[in-house]
């Protein structure tokens, strides 16, 4: 019988699992997950939220007083010269046909257009072929200095924290980007490796602690960097790879690729 | 009649910079106790609703009109609370550590009397939870209020701490595991 794990039973506590049937059935089969389950259920019950200080009416207006004098108003939005030439009622009318007929030739130039397109072939592939190279070099570039900073954290001591946080920092804000760049063009693996990258990446920029030895330890063993160091590695040369095939252009071949 | 959010906006972003004192008064509690729980400080929240609604303002061109003011604001909350809780120097909600002889607090778990002592005991519970809580990293606390006590999905929670699923999913997981070890003692006699 397979048992399901702490993660699984918390996530099917939040009701949130997929497996949630399941996870259901086991529980009533399995007396050691029953047992487990029910530690977690009463272990999150005791864990209640902090009852929050009651906040008068007037803490509003504190709070507005407080910020109001460092905050600039918007300027002003002129209205343009010539629609104070028409009354309204008419400006709207007017308005109303002038968006009708832009419709109408919106319409007729991308009838134009798709007919044009379907005679010449699918220039959009291409453009999306140059658009995929230039997100694999800029990945590629990522995955690099990524890799560099797994294996200085790898060897990190109290003196190379700082830099390793800020360096964590930026790396975090481009990862998020090109996750979902990559997302958009479906390559799962990269998309993983990239989101437990991700996860790392926020640990160590977010520690409040800094790094010390024992949490550089921790990160080792909860987030598995040096897996993910090898996974990365991995990808590096299959995305340069990637990159490379992109530039001499797609090969002549007969047959059906694999 | 009251104004819906998006005229305020449009009257504020018009230059009538009063206008967004509606706004406040109209999201300040929801934004006060989020910030609370995630700092877990009165002091420190009451400086994140601060920071929130004058981000909130500063960034009030950048909000789309489809967008709801409330869920918008909420999210620069809770990432105004995140950025506190991650440049709170780590310590400084220990004291009461001390305290946390894990024999005294078996014994005292098991006595179920009601009168003082027990409301001495739920001070202590609370005291140590707390001491629990401020031991996870800021993401890994933020995700967990938000699951555990705001009961928000993991779509949300990642939205708002702008991580992936994923990730939001596993803070919240390590999270769970690390306070159920740090309260593992309490349980020991019941």
């Amino acid at each position: 019988m397979n048992h399901f794990s702490e993660d699984a039973l918390i996530e099917y506590h939040y009701g949130e699992s997929t497996a949630k049937d399941e996870i259901a059935h086991h529980l009533r089969e399995c007396s050691d997950c029953a047992r487990s389950y029910a530690a977690i259920v009463r272990d999150l019950a005791e864990i209640s939220a902090p009852a929050t200080p009651v906040r008068d009416a007037e803490y509003g207006g504190q709070v507005w007083d407080s910020i109001r004098g460092s905050l600039r108003a918007y300027p002003e939005k002129p209205k343009a010269w010539w629609t104070s030439l028409l009354p309204s009622q008419q400006w709207k009318g007017f308005a109303a046909a002038a968006a009708c007929l832009l419709v109408i030739v919106a319409a007729f130039f991308a009838g134009r257009f798709w007919e044009q397109s379907k005679k010449s072939g699918n220039p959009t592939v291409a453009n999306n072929g140059g658009r995929e190279r230039v997100v694999l070099l800029v990945v590629g570039d990522h995955l690099e200095r990524s890799e560099r900073l797994l294996v200085e954290l790898k060897h990190a001591d109290a003196a190379t924290e700082a830099p390793l946080q800020q360096e964590a920092r930026e790396l975090l804000a481009d990862n998020r980007l090109y996750r979902e760049s990559v997302k958009q063009g479906g390559d799962l693996t990269l998309v993983s490796a990239l989101d437990h990258l991700e996860r790392v990446l926020i640990e160590v920029s977010n520690e409040p602690a800094g790094l010390s030895q024992a949490r550089l330890d921790d990160l080792q063993n909860e987030m598995n960097t040096d897996g993910l160091l090898f996974e990365v590695r991995v990808l590096r040369s299959r995305v340069r790879g990637d990159v490379e095939r992109k530039e001499r252009g797609p090969l002549q071949t007969k047959g059906v690729s694999i | 009649m009251e104004q819906n959010d998006h005229q305020i906006v449009r009257e504020v972003l018009a230059g009538d910079k009063d206008a967004y004192g509606a706004l406040v008064g109209r999201y300040l509690q929801n934004v006060f106790r989020v910030a609370f729980r995630i700092t877990g400080d009165e002091a420190d929240a009451d400086e994140v609703v601060q920071e929130a609604f004058m981000r909130g303002y500063q960034g009030l061109e950048r909000f789309e009109s489809r967008a709801n003011f409330g869920t918008w604001i909420y999210r620069i909350a809770v990432n105004c609370a995140l950025n506190h809780v991650g440049r709170r120097k780590a310590g400084t909600n220990l004291q009461i550590a001390e305290d946390a002889d894990p024999a005294q607090q078996q014994v005292q778990l098991a006595d179920t009397a009601a009168g003082p002592e027990r409301h001495l005991l739920s001070r202590e519970i609370e005291a140590l939870q707390e001491t629990a809580m401020s031991k996870l990293t800021a993401t890994e606390r933020t995700a967990f209020v938000l699951r555990h006590m705001e009961e928000r999905t993991t779509t949300e929670i990642a939205e708002a701490l702008e991580i992936a699923p994923n990730a939001a999913k596993q803070a919240v997981f390590r999270a769970v595991q690390k306070l159920r070890r740090s309260l593992a003692p309490l349980r020991v006699t019941q």
